[in-house]
């Protein structure tokens, strides 16, 4: 393939074993700055040294974009889900986040919306007990 | 004690069934749609490890992600070599292809939409 726009490739007969997702990299225009704020946002201490989510990494690194905050917002978006949403909603409030939509009750359970200081979406969730199961909250793996 | 999860990403398309049989077919192999399910007529999920990944037809996006360096989905695999050759077979689109470095085996790829997806295989 040496276009984008080629057909997707047939799924391959099974049996191989499913890729992990253990990282997730961000682009910044400051990378220590938004590691620490998302620190804050998660609520980790000093006595968590690695920036984890769950069992995934969120790595930093110096952005190359042309525009200080992400065009397209939309793209990507970083669903986080918390067992008390408003304990995760106080600690965004305190880091002065702007709020792309405040909390609200949906189908999928409880959401919040804000931007990280790159412009990226995240989301905060409480997923509804009858969301389905890819949904649900993950059990938190350090 | 902080008690989140990157429960899951979700990826905004203007065309989720294309993008999801891409990601079906490159790295969540297996019968029935390779694991992805449907969520809605235009939102599919797929499992990875402790995260989901959420495919979304949107309006508010483009047909191609035009800062695809600003947000990178690493996937961790256990062999990286019979990845890289499982996706060249698939004709996929590589950014920067399988290479050594320090820490191990990494390769970029390109998605449909054009959002860079890197697979590594970590040294013990």
């Amino acid at each position: 393939m040496t276009g984008a726009d080629a057909p997707a490739p047939e799924t391959p007969p099974g049996g191989r074993r499913r890729a992990r997702r253990r990282a997730i990299t961000l682009e910044s225009g400051a990378p220590d700055r938004a590691a620490a704020w998302y620190r804050q946002a998660l609520g980790l201490t000093d006595a968590d040294p690695l920036l984890t989510a769950g069992g995934v990494e969120l790595r930093f690194t110096l952005g190359t974009a042309d525009t200080p905050t992400t065009v397209e917002p939309a793209r990507i978006i970083l669903n986080f889900h918390v067992d008390d949403i408003r304990a995760a909603e106080a600690r965004l409030v305190a880091l002065e986040a702007v709020w792309a939509r405040e909390l609200e009750r949906t189908r999928w359970g409880i959401i919040g919306t804000v931007l990280d200081l790159d412009g990226n979406y995240i989301q905060i969730v409480e997923p509804a007990p009858e969301s389905p199961a890819c949904l649900q909250r993950k059990e938190e793996h350090r | 004690m902080a008690t989140s999860t990157l429960g899951s990403i979700l990826l905004g398309t203007t065309n989720p069934e294309r993008l999801r049989d891409w990601y079906a077919a490159a790295l969540a192999p297996g019968d029935g749609g390779g694991g992805f399910t449907e969520v809605t007529p235009t939102m599919f999920a797929c499992t990875f490890g402790d995260t989901s990944l959420l495919i979304d037809g949107r309006s508010d996006v483009v047909d191609k992600n035009p800062e695809p360096g600003r947000v990178i989905l690493n996937f961790h695999v256990d062999d990286a070599r019979a990845t890289a050759d499982h996706l060249k077979a698939l004709g996929v689109t590589w950014l920067v292809e399988l290479e050594e470095r320090e820490g191990g085996l990494f390769g970029t790829l390109v998605d449909p939409d054009g959002n860079y997806v890197q697979i590594i295989e970590l040294k013990e």
